[in-house]
Protein backbone atom coordinates (compact mmCIF):
# COMPACT_ATOMS: atom_id res chain seq x y z
CA UNK A 1 0.00 0.00 0.00
CA UNK A 2 2.81 2.83 0.97
CA UNK A 3 4.31 2.49 -2.88
CA UNK A 4 0.83 2.65 -3.99
CA UNK A 5 -0.06 5.83 -1.83
CA UNK A 6 3.55 7.23 -2.97
CA UNK A 7 3.42 10.08 -5.11
CA UNK A 8 3.71 8.90 -8.73
CA UNK A 9 6.10 10.15 -11.69
CA UNK A 10 3.63 10.38 -14.80
CA UNK A 11 5.41 10.92 -17.89
CA UNK A 12 4.25 12.93 -20.57
CA UNK A 13 3.85 9.40 -22.53
CA UNK A 14 1.75 8.49 -19.41
CA UNK A 15 -0.65 11.17 -19.24
CA UNK A 16 -1.47 10.84 -22.82
CA UNK A 17 -2.93 7.83 -22.51
CA UNK A 18 -4.65 8.65 -19.52
CA UNK A 19 -6.02 11.66 -21.13
CA UNK A 20 -6.81 9.74 -24.28
CA UNK A 21 -8.53 6.87 -22.30
CA UNK A 22 -10.79 9.04 -20.17
CA UNK A 23 -11.89 11.57 -23.06
CA UNK A 24 -15.39 11.97 -24.10
CA UNK A 25 -13.84 11.07 -27.72
CA UNK A 26 -12.25 7.56 -26.47
CA UNK A 27 -15.35 5.95 -28.17
CA UNK A 28 -16.97 3.56 -25.50
CA UNK A 29 -20.48 4.91 -25.64
CA UNK A 30 -20.18 6.53 -22.03
CA UNK A 31 -22.62 9.61 -23.30
CA UNK A 32 -26.03 7.26 -23.57
CA UNK A 33 -25.39 6.49 -19.16
CA UNK A 34 -26.66 8.38 -16.83
CA UNK A 35 -26.22 6.22 -13.90
CA UNK A 36 -29.93 6.53 -12.35
CA UNK A 37 -29.57 9.97 -12.83
CA UNK A 38 -32.43 10.00 -15.71
CA UNK A 39 -34.61 8.72 -13.55
CA UNK A 40 -33.43 10.84 -10.63
CA UNK A 41 -34.83 14.04 -12.42
CA UNK A 42 -37.69 12.03 -13.83
CA UNK A 43 -38.83 11.51 -10.24
CA UNK A 44 -37.79 15.17 -8.74
CA UNK A 45 -35.02 14.14 -6.50
CA UNK A 46 -32.80 15.83 -8.50
CA UNK A 47 -33.62 19.42 -9.49
CA UNK A 48 -30.59 21.46 -9.78
CA UNK A 49 -26.59 21.71 -9.69
CA UNK A 50 -26.38 21.18 -6.11
CA UNK A 51 -28.53 17.98 -6.38
CA UNK A 52 -26.06 16.72 -9.32
CA UNK A 53 -23.09 16.99 -7.23
CA UNK A 54 -24.68 15.29 -4.14
CA UNK A 55 -25.86 12.33 -6.31
CA UNK A 56 -22.05 12.36 -7.92
CA UNK A 57 -21.04 12.68 -4.78
CA UNK A 58 -22.76 9.48 -3.16
CA UNK A 59 -21.54 7.52 -6.31
CA UNK A 60 -18.26 8.50 -5.12
CA UNK A 61 -18.14 7.56 -1.63
CA UNK A 62 -20.68 4.52 -1.27
CA UNK A 63 -22.04 4.01 -5.27
CA UNK A 64 -20.23 2.27 -7.72
CA UNK A 65 -17.16 3.80 -7.42
CA UNK A 66 -16.54 2.24 -3.98
CA UNK A 67 -16.53 -1.02 -5.92
CA UNK A 68 -15.07 -0.29 -9.12
CA UNK A 69 -11.51 1.89 -7.69
CA UNK A 70 -10.83 -1.08 -5.72
CA UNK A 71 -11.02 -3.34 -8.49
CA UNK A 72 -9.32 -0.86 -10.76
CA UNK A 73 -6.66 -0.94 -8.28
CA UNK A 74 -6.44 -5.22 -7.66
CA UNK A 75 -6.48 -5.44 -11.26
CA UNK A 76 -3.60 -2.93 -12.04
CA UNK A 77 -1.40 -4.88 -9.95
CA UNK A 78 -2.14 -8.21 -10.64
CA UNK A 79 -1.38 -7.09 -14.42
CA UNK A 80 1.66 -5.42 -13.52
CA UNK A 81 2.72 -8.69 -11.44
CA UNK A 82 1.60 -10.92 -14.81
CA UNK A 83 -0.46 -12.88 -12.26
CA UNK A 84 -2.40 -13.91 -14.74
CA UNK A 85 -4.37 -16.11 -12.16
CA UNK A 86 -5.38 -13.51 -9.52
CA UNK A 87 -6.39 -11.07 -12.78
CA UNK A 88 -8.58 -13.36 -14.06
CA UNK A 89 -10.13 -13.91 -10.24
CA UNK A 90 -10.70 -9.77 -10.12
CA UNK A 91 -12.38 -9.88 -13.64
CA UNK A 92 -14.95 -12.39 -12.33
CA UNK A 93 -15.44 -11.07 -9.73
CA UNK A 94 -16.12 -7.25 -11.29
CA UNK A 95 -18.06 -8.85 -13.69
CA UNK A 96 -20.11 -10.32 -11.14
CA UNK A 97 -20.46 -7.00 -8.94
CA UNK A 98 -22.85 -5.33 -10.37
CA UNK A 99 -26.01 -3.94 -8.28
CA UNK A 100 -28.29 -3.84 -11.10
CA UNK A 101 -29.03 -4.58 -14.84
CA UNK A 102 -28.23 -1.58 -16.40
CA UNK A 103 -25.45 -0.71 -13.93
CA UNK A 104 -24.45 -4.26 -15.26
CA UNK A 105 -24.57 -2.93 -19.01
CA UNK A 106 -23.24 0.31 -18.33
CA UNK A 107 -19.88 -1.71 -17.35
CA UNK A 108 -19.61 -4.53 -19.17
CA UNK A 109 -20.30 -2.80 -22.46
CA UNK A 110 -18.10 0.26 -22.17
CA UNK A 111 -15.43 -2.81 -20.78
CA UNK A 112 -16.08 -4.65 -23.78
CA UNK A 113 -15.78 -1.53 -26.20
CA UNK A 114 -12.66 -0.03 -24.02
CA UNK A 115 -11.01 -3.39 -24.50
CA UNK A 116 -11.17 -3.38 -28.27
CA UNK A 117 -10.57 -0.27 -29.19
CA UNK A 118 -7.27 0.27 -26.60
CA UNK A 119 -6.13 -2.90 -28.58
CA UNK A 120 -6.12 -1.65 -31.29
CA UNK A 121 -4.79 2.09 -30.55
CA UNK A 122 -2.47 0.88 -27.78
CA UNK A 123 -1.62 -2.87 -28.72
CA UNK A 124 -0.12 -5.01 -26.00
CA UNK A 125 0.40 -8.76 -25.89
CA UNK A 126 -0.81 -9.28 -22.25
CA UNK A 127 -3.42 -7.22 -21.87
CA UNK A 128 -4.70 -9.16 -25.82
CA UNK A 129 -4.30 -12.05 -23.94
CA UNK A 130 -6.36 -11.22 -20.83
CA UNK A 131 -9.14 -9.80 -22.83
CA UNK A 132 -9.35 -13.01 -24.72
CA UNK A 133 -9.95 -14.86 -21.90
CA UNK A 134 -13.23 -12.98 -20.76
CA UNK A 135 -15.07 -11.97 -24.19
CA UNK A 136 -18.09 -9.58 -23.14
CA UNK A 137 -17.53 -9.99 -19.37
CA UNK A 138 -15.02 -6.95 -18.42
CA UNK A 139 -16.02 -4.49 -16.44
CA UNK A 140 -14.77 -1.44 -17.56
CA UNK A 141 -12.61 -0.35 -14.41
CA UNK A 142 -10.89 -3.88 -14.48
CA UNK A 143 -10.50 -3.32 -18.12
CA UNK A 144 -8.82 -0.19 -17.25
CA UNK A 145 -6.92 -0.85 -14.49
CA UNK A 146 -5.47 -4.01 -16.39
CA UNK A 147 -5.05 -1.77 -19.16
CA UNK A 148 -2.72 0.87 -16.94
CA UNK A 149 -1.44 -2.19 -14.96
CA UNK A 150 0.00 -4.07 -18.23
CA UNK A 151 1.91 -0.71 -19.95
CA UNK A 152 3.10 0.25 -16.36
CA UNK A 153 1.22 3.72 -16.03
CA UNK A 154 1.31 5.00 -12.64
CA UNK A 155 -1.77 3.46 -10.34
CA UNK A 156 -2.51 6.78 -8.27
CA UNK A 157 -2.65 8.25 -11.87
CA UNK A 158 -4.60 5.98 -13.52
CA UNK A 159 -7.22 5.39 -10.80
CA UNK A 160 -7.72 8.89 -10.75
CA UNK A 161 -8.31 9.27 -14.19
CA UNK A 162 -10.49 6.66 -14.59
CA UNK A 163 -12.70 8.60 -11.15
CA UNK A 164 -12.75 11.52 -13.40
CA UNK A 165 -13.86 10.13 -16.20
CA UNK A 166 -16.59 8.55 -14.50
CA UNK A 167 -17.65 11.99 -12.82
CA UNK A 168 -17.94 14.00 -16.20
CA UNK A 169 -20.03 11.64 -17.79
CA UNK A 170 -22.20 11.89 -15.31
CA UNK A 171 -22.03 15.59 -15.18
CA UNK A 172 -22.42 15.67 -18.86
CA UNK A 173 -26.02 13.36 -18.12
CA UNK A 174 -26.66 15.83 -15.40
CA UNK A 175 -26.25 18.87 -17.77
CA UNK A 176 -28.47 17.07 -20.61
CA UNK A 177 -31.05 16.22 -18.38
CA UNK A 178 -31.60 18.55 -15.57
CA UNK A 179 -31.24 20.75 -17.65
CA UNK A 180 -27.94 22.59 -16.80
CA UNK A 181 -25.99 25.50 -18.22
CA UNK A 182 -22.34 24.15 -19.55
CA UNK A 183 -20.91 26.43 -16.58
CA UNK A 184 -22.90 25.11 -13.84
CA UNK A 185 -21.74 21.53 -15.39
CA UNK A 186 -17.91 22.77 -14.86
CA UNK A 187 -18.77 24.48 -11.28
CA UNK A 188 -20.24 20.69 -10.43
CA UNK A 189 -16.79 19.07 -12.05
CA UNK A 190 -14.79 21.68 -9.59
CA UNK A 191 -16.95 20.88 -6.87
CA UNK A 192 -16.41 17.35 -6.37
CA UNK A 193 -12.57 17.57 -7.07
CA UNK A 194 -11.76 16.76 -3.39
CA UNK A 195 -14.69 13.74 -3.35
CA UNK A 196 -12.81 12.41 -6.46
CA UNK A 197 -9.66 12.38 -4.57
CA UNK A 198 -10.73 10.78 -1.96
CA UNK A 199 -12.25 8.06 -3.67
CA UNK A 200 -8.70 7.63 -5.10
CA UNK A 201 -7.23 7.42 -1.64
CA UNK A 202 -10.32 4.59 -0.73
CA UNK A 203 -9.25 3.01 -4.14
CA UNK A 204 -5.95 2.36 -3.53
CA UNK A 205 -6.64 1.13 0.27
CA UNK A 206 -9.34 -1.21 0.34
CA UNK A 207 -8.76 -4.79 0.00
CA UNK A 208 -10.87 -6.80 -2.41
CA UNK A 209 -13.05 -8.49 0.52
CA UNK A 210 -13.71 -5.13 1.88
CA UNK A 211 -15.40 -3.26 -0.72
CA UNK A 212 -18.91 -2.48 -0.66
CA UNK A 213 -21.67 -0.04 -1.51
CA UNK A 214 -24.03 2.01 0.79
CA UNK A 215 -26.57 3.59 -1.32
CA UNK A 216 -29.30 1.47 -1.86
CA UNK A 217 -31.11 4.64 -2.91
CA UNK A 218 -28.79 4.68 -6.36
CA UNK A 219 -29.51 1.29 -7.03
CA UNK A 220 -33.34 1.86 -6.83
CA UNK A 221 -32.99 4.67 -9.28
CA UNK A 222 -31.46 2.64 -11.37
CA UNK A 223 -34.22 -0.01 -10.96
CA UNK A 224 -36.58 2.21 -11.85
CA UNK A 225 -35.12 3.69 -14.95
CA UNK A 226 -35.73 -0.02 -16.55
CA UNK A 227 -39.26 0.68 -16.31
CA UNK A 228 -39.11 4.23 -16.94
CA UNK A 229 -41.96 5.46 -19.76
CA UNK A 230 -39.47 7.96 -21.84
CA UNK A 231 -35.87 7.38 -21.65
CA UNK A 232 -33.23 8.95 -23.26
CA UNK A 233 -30.63 7.23 -21.68
CA UNK A 234 -29.14 3.45 -21.45
CA UNK A 235 -29.04 3.55 -17.73
CA UNK B 1 -16.27 -27.72 10.49
CA UNK B 2 -17.60 -25.13 13.05
CA UNK B 3 -15.29 -22.14 13.74
CA UNK B 4 -12.63 -23.56 16.30
CA UNK B 5 -13.32 -22.16 19.42
CA UNK B 6 -11.92 -19.27 21.07
CA UNK B 7 -11.49 -17.68 24.55
CA UNK B 8 -12.77 -14.48 24.34
CA UNK B 9 -16.22 -15.16 22.12
CA UNK B 10 -19.25 -15.28 23.68
CA UNK B 11 -20.95 -17.76 21.47
CA UNK B 12 -19.24 -19.89 18.53
CA UNK B 13 -21.69 -22.44 17.15
CA UNK B 14 -23.35 -22.72 14.58
CA UNK B 15 -25.74 -25.65 12.61
CA UNK B 16 -25.01 -27.84 9.59
CA UNK B 17 -26.85 -30.23 8.40
CA UNK B 18 -27.84 -31.84 4.99
CA UNK B 19 -31.03 -32.89 3.26
CA UNK B 20 -32.12 -35.32 1.33
CA UNK B 21 -35.10 -35.57 -0.63
CA UNK B 22 -38.50 -36.67 1.01
CA UNK B 23 -42.28 -37.30 -0.10
CA UNK B 24 -43.01 -33.76 2.05
CA UNK B 25 -40.16 -31.70 0.73
CA UNK B 26 -36.93 -33.17 2.79
CA UNK B 27 -35.76 -35.30 5.23
CA UNK B 28 -32.13 -34.54 7.50
CA UNK B 29 -29.22 -36.84 6.52
CA UNK B 30 -26.81 -35.13 9.00
CA UNK B 31 -27.30 -32.46 11.14
CA UNK B 32 -24.83 -31.12 13.66
CA UNK B 33 -26.26 -28.06 15.84
CA UNK B 34 -23.83 -26.15 18.78
CA UNK B 35 -24.96 -23.46 20.90
CA UNK B 36 -26.32 -20.84 20.24
CA UNK B 37 -28.29 -22.03 17.19
CA UNK B 38 -30.56 -24.60 16.75
CA UNK B 39 -32.84 -26.01 13.72
CA UNK B 40 -35.97 -27.09 14.84
CA UNK B 41 -38.10 -29.20 12.31
CA UNK B 42 -41.86 -29.03 13.30
CA UNK B 43 -44.75 -30.63 11.64
CA UNK B 44 -45.56 -28.16 8.53
CA UNK B 45 -48.77 -27.45 7.21
CA UNK B 46 -51.01 -29.93 4.81
CA UNK B 47 -49.46 -28.56 1.45
CA UNK B 48 -46.08 -26.91 2.79
CA UNK B 49 -42.98 -28.66 2.55
CA UNK B 50 -40.70 -29.34 5.31
CA UNK B 51 -40.04 -26.05 7.40
CA UNK B 52 -37.43 -26.07 9.18
CA UNK B 53 -37.00 -23.26 12.10
CA UNK B 54 -33.55 -21.68 12.98
CA UNK B 55 -33.62 -20.97 16.88
CA UNK B 56 -30.71 -18.36 18.69
CA UNK B 57 -31.56 -20.15 21.85
CA UNK B 58 -28.92 -17.03 23.37
CA UNK B 59 -31.39 -14.11 22.43
CA UNK B 60 -29.25 -12.30 20.07
CA UNK B 61 -25.55 -11.68 19.01
CA UNK B 62 -22.67 -9.55 21.08
CA UNK B 63 -18.89 -8.26 19.73
CA UNK B 64 -16.85 -11.29 19.10
CA UNK B 65 -19.57 -14.34 18.51
CA UNK B 66 -19.16 -15.94 15.84
CA UNK B 67 -21.58 -18.79 13.90
CA UNK B 68 -22.29 -19.99 11.15
CA UNK B 69 -25.14 -21.36 9.67
CA UNK B 70 -24.45 -24.42 6.63
CA UNK B 71 -27.64 -25.93 4.78
CA UNK B 72 -26.70 -28.65 2.01
CA UNK B 73 -29.56 -29.32 0.04
CA UNK B 74 -29.44 -33.13 -1.98
CA UNK B 75 -31.28 -33.21 -5.06
CA UNK B 76 -34.69 -33.14 -5.21
CA UNK B 77 -35.02 -31.86 -1.66
CA UNK B 78 -37.30 -28.66 -1.03
CA UNK B 79 -37.02 -26.79 2.16
CA UNK B 80 -38.12 -23.74 3.85
CA UNK B 81 -36.20 -22.33 6.40
CA UNK B 82 -37.36 -19.50 8.32
CA UNK B 83 -36.34 -18.17 12.42
CA UNK B 84 -38.10 -18.04 14.84
CA UNK B 85 -37.65 -14.23 16.11
CA UNK B 86 -35.59 -11.60 14.66
CA UNK B 87 -32.18 -11.70 15.21
CA UNK B 88 -30.18 -8.83 17.28
CA UNK B 89 -26.94 -7.69 16.85
CA UNK B 90 -25.85 -6.12 20.01
CA UNK B 91 -23.56 -3.24 20.45
CA UNK B 92 -20.26 -4.21 20.03
CA UNK B 93 -17.23 -2.69 22.67
CA UNK B 94 -14.85 -3.61 19.76
CA UNK B 95 -14.52 -7.15 17.48
CA UNK B 96 -17.68 -7.94 15.10
CA UNK B 97 -20.11 -10.35 15.26
CA UNK B 98 -19.36 -12.78 12.59
CA UNK B 99 -22.24 -14.61 10.66
CA UNK B 100 -21.18 -17.11 8.16
CA UNK B 101 -24.23 -18.61 6.05
CA UNK B 102 -23.44 -21.06 2.90
CA UNK B 103 -26.33 -22.46 1.51
CA UNK B 104 -25.71 -25.19 -1.48
CA UNK B 105 -28.46 -26.87 -3.64
CA UNK B 106 -27.79 -29.45 -5.82
CA UNK B 107 -30.04 -30.28 -8.83
CA UNK B 108 -33.49 -29.66 -8.53
CA UNK B 109 -32.90 -28.83 -4.97
CA UNK B 110 -35.43 -26.10 -4.57
CA UNK B 111 -34.60 -23.59 -0.98
CA UNK B 112 -36.98 -20.62 -0.02
CA UNK B 113 -34.51 -18.98 2.72
CA UNK B 114 -36.82 -16.45 4.59
CA UNK B 115 -35.18 -15.24 8.24
CA UNK B 116 -37.27 -12.70 10.34
CA UNK B 117 -35.11 -9.10 10.66
CA UNK B 118 -31.57 -9.04 11.96
CA UNK B 119 -31.48 -6.00 14.02
CA UNK B 120 -28.49 -3.83 14.26
CA UNK B 121 -28.54 -1.46 17.42
CA UNK B 122 -26.74 1.16 17.70
CA UNK B 123 -22.95 0.06 17.83
CA UNK B 124 -23.07 -2.73 16.39
CA UNK B 125 -20.21 -4.64 14.17
CA UNK B 126 -21.25 -7.02 12.24
CA UNK B 127 -19.60 -8.91 9.45
CA UNK B 128 -21.57 -11.27 7.37
CA UNK B 129 -20.79 -13.34 4.58
CA UNK B 130 -23.62 -15.19 2.63
CA UNK B 131 -22.37 -17.75 0.17
CA UNK B 132 -24.72 -19.33 -2.33
CA UNK B 133 -23.93 -22.20 -4.33
CA UNK B 134 -26.58 -23.29 -6.67
CA UNK B 135 -26.53 -26.15 -9.23
CA UNK B 136 -27.93 -25.69 -12.73
CA UNK B 137 -32.01 -26.51 -12.29
CA UNK B 138 -32.22 -26.00 -8.47
CA UNK B 139 -34.54 -22.84 -7.65
CA UNK B 140 -34.05 -20.36 -4.68
CA UNK B 141 -35.65 -17.43 -2.60
CA UNK B 142 -33.74 -16.16 -0.24
CA UNK B 143 -34.93 -12.64 1.85
CA UNK B 144 -33.08 -10.61 4.34
CA UNK B 145 -33.67 -7.97 6.11
CA UNK B 146 -31.52 -5.69 8.17
CA UNK B 147 -33.02 -2.92 10.68
CA UNK B 148 -31.03 -0.25 11.71
CA UNK B 149 -31.42 0.77 15.24
CA UNK B 150 -34.71 -0.99 17.69
CA UNK B 151 -37.86 0.62 16.13
CA UNK B 152 -39.94 0.89 18.98
CA UNK B 153 -37.17 2.99 20.86
CA UNK B 154 -36.96 5.15 17.97
CA UNK B 155 -33.11 4.48 18.12
CA UNK B 156 -31.14 6.50 15.83
CA UNK B 157 -28.03 4.36 14.57
CA UNK B 158 -24.88 6.99 14.74
CA UNK B 159 -21.97 4.32 15.42
CA UNK B 160 -22.39 0.44 13.27
CA UNK B 161 -19.71 -1.06 11.23
CA UNK B 162 -21.50 -3.25 8.43
CA UNK B 163 -20.07 -5.04 6.16
CA UNK B 164 -22.57 -8.03 4.81
CA UNK B 165 -21.53 -9.85 1.80
CA UNK B 166 -23.18 -11.93 -0.91
CA UNK B 167 -21.81 -14.45 -2.95
CA UNK B 168 -24.11 -16.32 -5.56
CA UNK B 169 -22.31 -19.44 -7.72
CA UNK B 170 -24.05 -21.45 -10.49
CA UNK B 171 -22.38 -24.32 -11.44
CA UNK B 172 -18.52 -23.75 -10.39
CA UNK B 173 -19.31 -20.12 -12.20
CA UNK B 174 -19.30 -16.67 -9.33
CA UNK B 175 -22.34 -14.71 -11.41
CA UNK B 176 -23.39 -11.96 -8.95
CA UNK B 177 -21.67 -10.71 -5.97
CA UNK B 178 -22.88 -8.19 -3.43
CA UNK B 179 -21.59 -6.07 -0.58
CA UNK B 180 -23.27 -3.43 1.94
CA UNK B 181 -20.78 -1.65 3.65
CA UNK B 182 -21.08 0.75 6.39
CA UNK B 183 -18.49 2.65 8.48
CA UNK B 184 -20.66 5.12 10.25
CA UNK B 185 -24.57 5.83 10.44
CA UNK B 186 -23.95 8.38 8.23
CA UNK B 187 -24.91 7.44 5.29
CA UNK B 188 -28.50 6.01 6.59
CA UNK B 189 -30.04 9.75 6.98
CA UNK B 190 -28.12 11.03 3.47
CA UNK B 191 -30.94 11.29 0.43
CA UNK B 192 -28.98 9.55 -2.37
CA UNK B 193 -27.79 6.78 0.40
CA UNK B 194 -30.40 5.22 2.38
CA UNK B 195 -32.70 8.12 2.66
CA UNK B 196 -33.79 8.00 5.84
CA UNK B 197 -34.76 4.78 6.15
CA UNK B 198 -35.09 2.27 9.06
CA UNK B 199 -34.79 -0.58 7.24
CA UNK B 200 -33.38 -2.37 3.71
CA UNK B 201 -34.20 -5.10 2.97
CA UNK B 202 -32.84 -7.54 -0.05
CA UNK B 203 -34.51 -10.81 -2.36
CA UNK B 204 -33.12 -13.17 -4.44
CA UNK B 205 -34.80 -15.24 -6.79
CA UNK B 206 -33.23 -17.76 -8.73
CA UNK B 207 -35.21 -20.18 -11.34
CA UNK B 208 -36.80 -21.08 -14.70
CA UNK B 209 -38.59 -18.77 -16.92
CA UNK B 210 -36.82 -15.15 -14.28
CA UNK B 211 -37.99 -12.21 -16.89
CA UNK B 212 -41.89 -14.03 -15.89
CA UNK B 213 -41.21 -13.47 -12.62
CA UNK B 214 -39.53 -10.24 -12.69
CA UNK B 215 -43.29 -9.01 -13.88
CA UNK B 216 -44.39 -10.71 -11.03
CA UNK B 217 -42.42 -9.36 -8.43
CA UNK B 218 -42.23 -5.66 -9.36
CA UNK B 219 -45.80 -5.96 -9.21
CA UNK B 220 -45.87 -7.16 -5.35
CA UNK B 221 -43.68 -4.17 -4.82
CA UNK B 222 -46.03 -1.17 -4.85
CA UNK B 223 -46.68 -0.23 -1.24
CA UNK B 224 -45.32 2.02 1.69
CA UNK B 225 -41.33 1.15 1.32
CA UNK B 226 -39.40 2.16 -1.72
CA UNK B 227 -38.98 -1.16 -3.45
CA UNK B 228 -37.84 -2.20 -7.16
CA UNK B 229 -36.28 -5.80 -8.86
CA UNK B 230 -34.38 -5.95 -11.38
CA UNK B 231 -32.19 -8.88 -13.12
CA UNK B 232 -28.40 -8.21 -12.33
CA UNK B 233 -26.98 -11.29 -14.19
CA UNK B 234 -28.55 -13.59 -16.15
CA UNK B 235 -31.02 -15.89 -14.34
CA UNK B 236 -30.89 -13.75 -10.63
CA UNK B 237 -33.54 -11.59 -9.61
CA UNK B 238 -33.17 -8.85 -7.10
CA UNK B 239 -35.33 -6.70 -5.56
CA UNK B 240 -34.31 -4.15 -2.95
CA UNK B 241 -36.78 -2.70 -0.42
CA UNK B 242 -36.00 0.08 1.25
CA UNK B 243 -38.05 2.14 4.32
CA UNK B 244 -39.39 1.97 7.65
CA UNK B 245 -39.23 -0.91 9.19
CA UNK B 246 -43.06 -1.77 9.18
CA UNK B 247 -43.49 -1.11 5.83
CA UNK B 248 -40.14 -3.20 4.60
CA UNK B 249 -41.89 -6.25 6.32
CA UNK B 250 -44.92 -5.80 4.87
CA UNK B 251 -43.30 -5.66 1.14
CA UNK B 252 -40.70 -8.28 2.17
CA UNK B 253 -44.26 -10.04 2.69
CA UNK B 254 -46.17 -9.32 -0.41
CA UNK B 255 -43.24 -10.24 -2.15
CA UNK B 256 -42.18 -13.42 -0.91
CA UNK B 257 -46.68 -14.57 -0.83
CA UNK B 258 -46.31 -13.47 -4.79
CA UNK B 259 -43.60 -15.74 -6.21
CA UNK B 260 -43.56 -18.48 -3.55
CA UNK B 261 -46.14 -20.23 -6.36
CA UNK B 262 -44.72 -19.45 -9.54
CA UNK B 263 -41.28 -20.28 -8.17
CA UNK B 264 -41.76 -22.80 -5.98
CA UNK B 265 -44.72 -24.07 -5.99
CA UNK B 266 -46.08 -23.50 -2.60
CA UNK B 267 -48.90 -21.67 -1.09
CA UNK B 268 -49.85 -17.89 -1.60
CA UNK B 269 -49.56 -17.78 2.01
CA UNK B 270 -46.69 -17.34 4.68
CA UNK B 271 -45.12 -19.77 6.96
CA UNK B 272 -46.59 -20.04 9.99
CA UNK B 273 -43.17 -18.51 11.73
CA UNK B 274 -43.76 -15.43 9.87
CA UNK B 275 -47.54 -15.00 11.13
CA UNK B 276 -47.04 -16.05 14.83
Amino acid sequence: MTTAMATPITTEADLGRLLAWTSPAYPIGGFSYSHGIEMAVEVGALRNRADLVAYIAAVLADGAAAVDGPLLAAAWRAAQAGDAEALDAVAVLAAAFRGTAETALESLQQGDSFARITQSAWPDAGFAAFVARHPGRLAHAVAFGAAAGFCALPLRAACYAYLSGFVANLVSAGVRLVPLGQTDGQIATAALIADVARATDMALTTALEEIGSAAPMLDLFSMAHETQYTRLFRS
Amino acid sequence: MLPSPARHQRADGGVLARFTAAPRGAAPASLYQTAPLRLLLPDPEPDEVTTAALLNTGGGLAGGDAVRIGLDLAAGARLTVATAAAEKIYRSLGPPTRIAVELTLEPGAALEWIPQETILFDGASLARATTLRLAPGSRLLAAETLVFGRAARKETVTTLNLHDAWRLHLGDRLIWADALRLRDGAALADRFRFGAAGALATLLCVGPDPLALLAVLRGALAGPARADATQPAPGVLLARILGDATAVRATVAAAILAVRAPLLGLPSRLPRLWTT
